[in-house]
């Protein structure tokens, strides 16, 4: 219609500051709390680890040497589930909905966005372990309660276990982003997620462990199922859960938390530079 | 474009007489579908390498001692195998959600149930062939191992048969679950998510914490299903250790038939009660 | 034939639709015009079936689209040209459409060739343009050779060659004596190739006539317009003579409530010269705006003072 459309633009030519990491930061975080799939996972996450463990502690809270602490990371076997596919969905996500075409011309270089998008992944992860894990030690709480026990988070190991708890919760969130942004396909995605997290430990137990005859734990050696098992993310990761003493795993070496950690971080890492790889070689179609 | 001006004389004006869709042509069409993608063939492929070459590296493990059985090392990819036939299934039951294809299918076919009629049973029939296939290559990746041993499988024994039988049941009733989950949740993350959890996460994690009430819950999940391929004796000592319901030799099987056939009615409801 | 009667839909608080009643008769092409979120594209998923209205009904041929024994031949369709699994290839996916009412291979690649798409019949659909997923969705449609076709914007993405032959596609589809439903944004396309129109804003029906009796419904429509160099003393005297006169650029009088005849006789009275004497003719898509004016739900802020702004 006429030049008045166009007021509020400024005139060609002025020099104005590109595209800033803190920028690219807070447009991630933005699309993230923008949808309604991590919120509702977020919720889902929070509710299954609160009630598994009540259900677990309470279960348990009838065993004569039941101790309230041991019970807390109970709910986090499945609640890890929630972290992870929300993971996948942040980083698979642009390439599902078409949404990687703007994003990628507004920041042609492509890995800050992947760089960003851990971030915010990370931050999202962090408030959701954080939250997460109260509702896991407030599970335990009812059961302690029915003993007369109380429950000491400052005692010997369980601080140790609690940010354990966290660090896996958030890894597994990272481990999901870096599958989804690498395999850039939802579904495919999530299997592999799945597959590699809570799937490959049960087929390697199967290995080692015949359903009959009660062949296991004959020996304290290490074994070959038993070492790829420790160094898979999800059985890693699973290390950092467990308090300072405990023995770890049959014929796995003994990673002890940090080891897991480690082990996971590692995991995470090599993913992660594998999708920026992609992301900076291969065209975005 | 210029020679596009107009079909061959018609002389039709309204509808004639025509037949119009039946089962059997619904049938075709989704057959049709399913064999026009690509990730059909990718996906029956990489199911049936990825369960023969878990059966061959778990009988890497396998010593004489372990009192396993021919059935047992043969069947030990079917934990993996499933993920592979519970895709199969979603992708079909969330294609036409997922890609706008329900706009098309769903005007040619206005009643819409036969559609999901059709895509259960052309799922059943892809299904019951890739575990074929897959059954087939495990046997072969085995048959090392189970002549050095030496385990058996002897197919005139009535329990192996019943669990090689079941191998391909299980598969195809994941398979409907998947496609009953995939109708009726219509986006893939969900169903998959859902599925996975349903059939092969739940179980293992439950069965960490043996228990009246984890027993049990184990015993009505769709993962009961898994008992179809376990040879007579596992079924032995696992009605023997559990402390909820013990399901004999075929109660795994049809607890997972029943959760095809609540999936599969819910769809339906959906299909028919609501908007697409 | 397609028959709409008190059509209601509502999405919880939201009425899409509103009590909307017309008809598409067989040999004419009706033209369906509405703004953004008028309820058009809802009123036709109605009428397919793919949505249940919340009152009233929609019959194709007298019958819900539902009890139709063979909806492909009796309907075509194209909603939305996405509409495809972008893994399957053009043929594929016409071979399965037409499965469903045992439409043999011959009339799959009659549609194709009638479609222009014979050459990349063997490529999967993901990588078609919108124009060609444009024309593999009316090839959809022509498969059943249908009595009825139902087009949502069809000349949406396509090259200035497509929209002719739509053009005439449904031209003649009209002639062969099919109901031809045809939504478009495009006002000019309407009017070259619709004899009916039907106007709706927010659900609601405004207008459903034929095309020739909307553009008499324009502004413009039979004004004159002159321009001559001395503006003033015309004005004056075709005041006196009662006509309504509207000063537009300089020089240019817009003139209600005279012929071109009583304006150039005004003009020799008082002497000045005519530069240019005309009738407006007035348009489809001035109707159109000043019809939905007020039913305009999405609207740029600078438009809403000059409805017909963008004509000139």
């Amino acid at each position: 219609m006429s030049a008045a459309v166009v007021t509020g633009v400024r005139p060609v030519g002025t020099p104005r500051r590109g595209v800033t990491a803190g920028g690219v930061v807070a447009a991630e975080w933005t699309k993230l709390t923008s949808l309604r799939s991590p919120w509702w996972t977020a919720v889902v996450t929070v509710l299954v680890a609160g009630v598994i463990t009540w259900l677990s502690a309470n279960a348990s809270s009838v065993d004569p040497g039941f101790v309230p602490a041991d019970s807390i990371s109970t709910g986090l076997l499945l609640a890890q589930l929630g972290p992870l596919v929300l993971g996948v969905l942040v980083g698979a996500g642009e390439f599902r909905t078409g949404g990687f075409r703007s994003t990628f011309t507004v920041v042609p270089r492509r890995w800050p966005v992947l760089a960003a998008q851990a971030v915010v992944t990370a931050a999202f992860g962090l408030g959701l372990a954080v939250v997460t894990v109260a509702a896991c030690v407030a599970g335990v709480l009812p059961a302690a309660a029915s003993r007369g026990m109380t429950l000491d988070l400052a005692a010997d190991g369980t601080p140790g276990v609690l940010v354990g708890m966290v660090l896996l919760l958030v890894g597994l969130a990272l481990l999901g982003l870096a599958v989804g942004a690498l395999l850039r396909r939802t579904v495919p995605a999530l299997v592999t997620a799945i597959v590699l997290v809570f799937l490959l430990p049960v087929v390697l137990m199967l290995a080692s462990d015949p359903l009959i005859g009660g062949a296991a734990s004959e020996g304290s050696g290490l074994t070959v199922t038993g070492t790829v098992g420790v160094l898979l993310p999800g059985t890693a990761g699973q290390l950092m859960t467990l308090p300072a003493g405990s023995t770890g795993m049959d014929g796995a070496p003994a990673l002890g938390p940090v080891g897991g950690g480690l082990v996971l971080a590692a995991w995470v890492l090599v993913l992660l530079g594998l999708a920026a790889v992609r992301l900076r070689t291969r065209d975005v179609t | 474009m210029s020679a596009v001006t107009a079909a061959a004389p018609r002389a039709v004006r309204g509808a004639p007489a025509r037949r119009g869709v039946t089962l059997a042509r619904v049938l075709a069409a989704e057959w049709t579908k399913l064999t026009s993608l690509r990730s059909t063939a990718w996906l029956a492929f990489g199911t049936v390498a990825a369960t023969a070459a878990t059966a061959y590296g778990l009988g890497l493990f396998v010593r004489a001692e372990d009192g396993r059985s021919g059935t047992g090392v043969v069947t030990s990819g079917s934990v993996l195998a499933q993920v592979g036939f519970l895709v199969l299934g979603v992708l079909v039951g969330t294609a036409e959600h997922s890609t706008g294809t329900a706009r098309t299918t769903f005007t040619a076919v206005p009643r819409r149930l036969p559609v999901l009629a059709g895509q259960a049973l052309v799922t059943a029939a892809a299904a019951l062939g890739t575990a074929g296939a897959a059954l087939g290559a495990s046997v072969l990746a085995t048959s090392g191992v189970r002549s050095s041993v030496p385990l058996a499988l002897d197919l005139h024994d009535p329990g192996t048969v019943r669990a090689l039988a079941g191998f391909l049941l299980l598969h195809t009733g994941v398979a409907l679950l998947g496609v009953g989950l995939g109708s009726l949740l219509r986006r893939p993350a969900d169903a998959l998510v859902t599925g996975m959890l349903l059939v092969v996460v739940l179980d293992p994690l439950l069965a960490t914490n043996p228990g009246r009430v984890t027993d049990t819950l184990r015993a009505l999940l769709p993962g009961a299903g898994g008992r179809l391929v376990q040879d007579d004796a596992a079924l032995a000592a696992l009605d023997a250790a559990t402390h909820g319901p013990q399901l004999g030799t075929w109660g795994g099987g049809v607890v997972l038939a029943g959760w095809v056939v609540v999936a599969l009615a819910a769809a339906a409801y959906r299909l028919r009660r609501h908007d697409l | 034939m397609i028959e709409v009667e008190a059509l209601t839909k509502r999405y919880g608080r939201t009425t899409a639709v509103d009590g909307l009643t017309f008809a598409a008769r067989p040999g004419t092409v009706t033209g369906f015009l509405g703004p953004n979120g008028a309820g058009k594209s809802t009123t036709m998923r109605v009428v397919v079936g793919l949505e249940r209205p919340t009152s009233g009904r929609a019959t194709v041929d007298g019958l819900p689209y539902a009890e139709l024994a063979a909806p492909l031949h009796a309907v075509g369709v194209m909603l939305d040209a996405r509409s495809v699994h972008p893994g399957r290839s053009a043929y594929r996916h016409l071979r399965a459409l037409a499965q469903t009412h045992g439409i043999g291979r011959a009339r799959v690649r009659e549609v194709l060739e009638l479609t222009g798409l014979e050459s990349a019949a063997g490529r999967r659909a993901g990588t078609f343009s919108l124009g060609m997923g444009q024309r593999l969705g009316i090839a959809g449609a022509l498969l059943g050779d249908p009595g009825t076709l139902i087009l949502d914007e069809p000349v949406n993405g396509l090259d200035p060659d497509g929209v002719l032959w739509i053009r005439r596609l449904v031209r003649e589809l009209a002639a062969e004596g099919r109901t031809v439903l045809l939504s478009s944004h495009l006002m000019h396309e309407l009017a070259l190739c619709a004899d009916r129109v039907v106007i709706i804003g927010r659900g609601r029906l405004l207008a459903d006539a034929s095309v020739a009796e909307i553009v008499a419904r324009s502004e413009r429509a039979g004004t004159v317009r002159v321009r001559t160099s001395e503006p003033e003393p015309l004005l004056r005297a075709l005041l006196e003579r009662g006509a309504h006169v509207t000063p537009q650029e300089p020089g240019v009088l817009q003139v209600r409530g005279a012929t071109v005849g009583d304006v150039g006789a005004a003009a020799r009275r008082c002497g000045v010269t005519v530069l240019e004497l005309s009738t407006e003719a007035g348009s489809l898509e001035d109707a159109y705006l000043r019809l939905t004016a007020d039913a305009v739900e999405y609207r740029t802020s600078d438009a809403a003072g000059a409805p017909a702004g963008g004509a000139r």
